[in-house]
Parts: structure tokens; C-alpha cells; sequence
């Protein structure tokens, strides 16, 4: 669970950062300048990143037993800049509750 | 657990299906009848529209991309494996109901037996324990206390006692 919910976390991050990178920055550069280098760029990188994230939400999903419509609501989250941070806090707060590592009495 | 008097027949919690009442042929279309819920007929609705759109959209950039527009062999690639992505998620989904269900048709010989930790949210596991990944518990070990280990022989010193005499009482014990 560990492994793949940092897995999620730092993909969703990417994701999130290259979405907003390519709203903000590129498209007022491509629609308002004409000069659309960070879209052709950026554009199709994100595609092939979002399916990373895609995989790894999926992933994730299955290891924590996640109801259908709560991984796609949480792969949807992906497409929405802004959002995308968002749903990767609510996702770790749900999942990374400390781990309780009492002590257990050992025979050796 | 049901008392031996109980007269309803015992079911795992909250996984009442038709899946575990009918007595279908598995491999027949009346096994498959349990993908023919509204749920579930809406998830394949939902899993065509998406396809569809999904390749529609692939086959809009191939369209774009013979036009002239270099940027849309990217999105070209893109959207049928996107279009892919949907039906693996849609099979997995399937392939998971489907697991579920059985495990709630022939219930676990034994709850204790199950090889999880969490418990599974709507039915029992069961029946295929080989599938499910080995559970790897943290043990962290108590700090060496010196006075332990002669506390532990001790203890099972009488444990072993105990055993050697099934009938005796603890206050018994002569050691």
C-alpha cells in the first residue's frame, strides 16, 4: 500500500504540475502570442504521463479496495488543473494513516 | 457464527446475490445473468460510450494529423489507448465481480483460514486464497530486557505441563 500510494502521489504531482504548466502557460502563449511551442511540447508529453497516472491510480485503487466509482472519480480528478492537487491530498489522507507498530513479544 | 437451532440458512453479511441462488452451469448465459443488472448495464453503456468517443476522438487527430497537423500524431496514438484502457478497466471490474461472486457462492470452510488482514468489503474471499498476495506483517521485536528469557523458559516450562496434564488445574502446578 506504501509503495503504491507514493507511486500515486508522485505521478499525481507531474500530472498536476504539467497540466497547469500547459493551461497557463501554453495555451494563453498559443492562442494570445501565436507561438505555440510549449503546447506541442508539453501537449502529447502530458497524454503519455496521464496514462501513467492513470495505471497508478488503478493500481492503487485495487490495493486499497476502492468502490468503481471512487477511482474514476479519482482518475477523473487527473484532467482537472488545480483539482488534480487537491484529489492527491484527499487520496493520502485517506490512505496514509500511521502504520501502529506495537510491539509484539517475540519467542526466539 | 449460526446456533446449531437457527432455521435460516446463514449467508455472509450484506452479499445477498441471485449470483449464489441460481444453480447455473457455469459458462452458460445464465451464469452471465448477474451482468445484466441495471448497474451493471449502465458500466457497459458507460465502458461502449466511452470507446467509442475515445476512437472517435483518435480517429478526429488522425484526420488532423493528415491535414497537416504534426501536433495530433501525439493525440493520434493517444486516445485508442486510452479507448484500450477503458476496456481493461471494464474487464478487470468484471473479472472482480465475478470473483466476489463466487467466493460468496461457496463459502470459506473456514473464516480463519482467510490468508487477509483487512477484511474484504462486500463478500468473502475464500475459495481462492492462491490469488490473494502473502501478507507481510511488521514485527517489530520488544528491546532485550535482561530477566526475559529466564521469565520465558519459565512460562513455558508450564505450558509444557500443562499440556502433559490435561486434566490439572493451574494451581496444581508444582513448579
Amino acid at each position: 500500500m506504501g509503495a503504491a500510494l507514493t507511486r500515486y502521489r508522485v505521478i499525481a504531482w507531474i500530472v498536476g504540475v504539467v497540466l497547469i504548466l500547459l493551461v497557463v502557460v501554453g495555451m494563453p502563449l498559443k492562442y494570445a502570442f501565436d507561438n505555440p511551442v510549449v503546447v506541442e511540447t508539453v501537449g502529447p508529453a502530458h497524454g503519455f504521463l496521464y496514462m501513467i497516472y492513470l495505471v497508478a491510480a488503478f493500481d492503487l485503487s485495487r490495493r486499497a479496495d476502492w468502490p468503481l466509482k471512487r477511482m474514476l472519480l479519482v482518475m477523473l480528478a487527473g484532467t482537472v488543473p488545480f483539482v488534480s492537487f487537491y484529489a492527491e491530498r484527499r487520496v493520502t489522507a485517506w490512505l496514509d494513516r500511521p502504520v501502529t507498530r506495537t510491539p509484539e513479544p517475540v519467542a526466539s | 457464527m449460526p446456533t446449531p437451532g437457527d432455521a435460516k440458512p446463514s449467508r455472509p453479511r450484506g452479499s445477498y446475490d441471485t449470483v449464489s441462488e441460481t444453480a447455473a452451469v457455469p459458462g452458460t448465459l445464465d451464469a452471465m445473468r448477474w451482468l445484466w443488472t441495471p448497474a451493471w448495464i449502465a458500466r457497459h453503456v458507460a465502458m461502449v460510450v466511452l470507446v467509442v468517443g475515445f476512437l472517435g476522438l483518435g480517429w478526429w487527430q488522425i484526420s488532423r494529423a493528415a491535414a497537416g497537423n504534426s501536433l495530433s500524431w501525439g493525440y493520434a496514438v493517444e486516445w485508442p489507448i486510452f479507448a484500450g484502457f477503458v476496456v481493461y478497466v471494464w474487464w478487470r471490474e468484471v473479472r472482480l465481480a465475478r470473483r466476489n461472486a463466487e467466493g460468496a457462492a461457496e463459502p470459506a470452510a473456514d473464516p480463519a483460514d482467510a490468508p487477509t488482514v483487512e477484511p474484504p468489503p462486500a463478500a468473502t474471499i475464500g475459495a481462492r486464497p492462491a490469488v490473494r498476495r502473502p501478507v507481510r506483517v511488521a514485527r517489530v521485536p520488544v528491546d532485550g530486557v535482561p530477566g526475559d528469557d529466564t521469565d520465558l523458559a519459565a512460562y513455558n516450562d508450564y505450558l509444557s505441563w500443562l499440556n502433559a496434564n490435561p486434566g490439572a488445574r493451574p494451581g496444581d502446578y508444582p513448579g
